[in-house]
């Protein structure tokens, strides 16, 4: 950002009308010289007007495609227009704006290609449900053990992702589970990855998207989608200037 | 007792023949799953004709099952294909339903800025 690199945000967001205004706003405040791309993913509601009005740029899917669809098509916005970063961060309002440039950083610093934000490293205080941290526990574990690397937040949705990492996300996201399954799609294609101790606070408005109940069957499921994932050929990486 | 079974198989078969001739004669059914259907109707219909069939012979010998087992072990088989063979075009067909949104959000974006840059601006549409 300081030696002039294209830094795109991209919000996936469904039906978040109360919080996305917020969000892009503060976006805009601590970090004026990127540009927001809000992918509102089918919504019904002013979602879309809401994110428009505070300067951000709109792209609308026709019908709900879920995150993983959403966060597809906001990385191929940003391998067509040759963004440098991109940063993912959630429309309910619970990553810290602030907390952004702390993953540009170790983008930067460190050489790799995707910085994950995490709720569990360093002294930030995340409180969730005995059920919600037994799970991501158990998830950290598995992929950790997968990717040879010591993940502790898979689930995280905060991540910055360096060109490579778009325009391999560009052709090929998961559709599901999108964030643990990305750990792995980035591990099978030799990408590096980090994670960053970074704060996140209460959502704004709206639900979570995994209630207790279902909890327990969603992590049944995701550990079905990495197993799965672990037979799949590795997709071929795309050489620099094909079009994306 | 066999002949009734016979007779029922046999009607149904036909029906389930005529109903795929229809609807590939209405192009209401794509090739690939009347071929699939074709198979069945005739399968059972062989068995309806034909009890001692080479096939159910065979299954009758394996399994221990009388006839009219063979003939839904059969039809079973068929539809388990069918089934499969479902899963696997929906599944291309989500992948592709997906592609065309967002490739469709990714045009009309760029559309709108670029009617945005041309147009007088009180000519923008939306």
């Amino acid at each position: 950002m300081e030696n002039g690199q294209n830094i795109l945000v991209i919000i996936p967001a469904y039906n978040e009308e109360g919080s996305v205004g917020k969000v892009v706003e503060e976006i805009h405040t601590h970090l004026p010289q990127v540009e927001v791309l809000v992918v509102s993913d089918g919504s019904t509601d002013r979602t879309s007007e809401r994110a428009r009005a505070r300067g951000a740029t709109v792209l609308e899917l026709p019908f709900n495609l879920g995150i993983g669809g959403a966060m597809q098509a906001g990385y191929q916005y940003a391998c067509q227009r040759d963004y440098d970063i991109a940063i993912q961060v959630d429309a309910d309002g619970q990553h810290d704006p602030k907390e952004i440039v702390k993953l540009l950083r170790s983008l930067e610093e460190k050489m790799i290609d995707v910085a994950m934000g995490s709720r569990f490293l360093g002294t930030s205080e995340f409180k969730s449900s005995l059920m919600r941290r037994m799970g991501i526990f158990i998830f950290s574990r598995v992929i950790s053990m997968i990717v040879g690397q010591k993940i502790t937040d898979p689930t995280s949705g905060f991540r910055a992702a360096s060109r490579k990492a778009i325009q391999l996300f560009a052709f090929n996201y998961p559709q599901d589970y999108p964030e643990p399954e990305a750990v792995v799609l980035l591990h099978q294609c030799r990408l590096k990855m980090a994670e960053v101790p970074v704060g996140m606070s209460e959502r704004y408005s709206g639900e979570s998207s995994i209630t207790k109940i279902r909890s327990v069957y969603y992590m049944v499921k995701v550990l079905l989608a990495i197993f799965v994932d672990c037979f799949k050929k590795p997709p071929l990486l795309r050489q620099e200037g094909e079009r994306c | 007792m066999l002949i009734k079974i016979q007779i029922i198989v046999g009607v149904l078969s036909m029906v389930l023949l005529w109903i795929t001739f229809e609807l590939i004669r209405k192009k209401r059914l794509r090739e690939e799953y009347a071929i699939l259907w074709l198979f069945t109707g005739i399968a059972v219909f062989l068995f309806s004709l034909w009890p001692e069939f080479l096939l159910s012979q065979f299954f009758v010998r394996i399994t221990g099952i009388f006839y009219l087992s063979a003939v839904v072990l059969i039809a079973f088989f068929f539809l388990l294909l069918i089934v499969f063979h479902f899963s696997v075009v929906i599944s291309k067909l989500t992948g592709q339903n997906k592609d065309l949104a967002q490739r469709y959000a990714l045009l009309e974006l760029e559309f709108k800025e670029l009617s945005r840059r041309c147009l007088p601006s009180d000519r923008i549409p939306l």
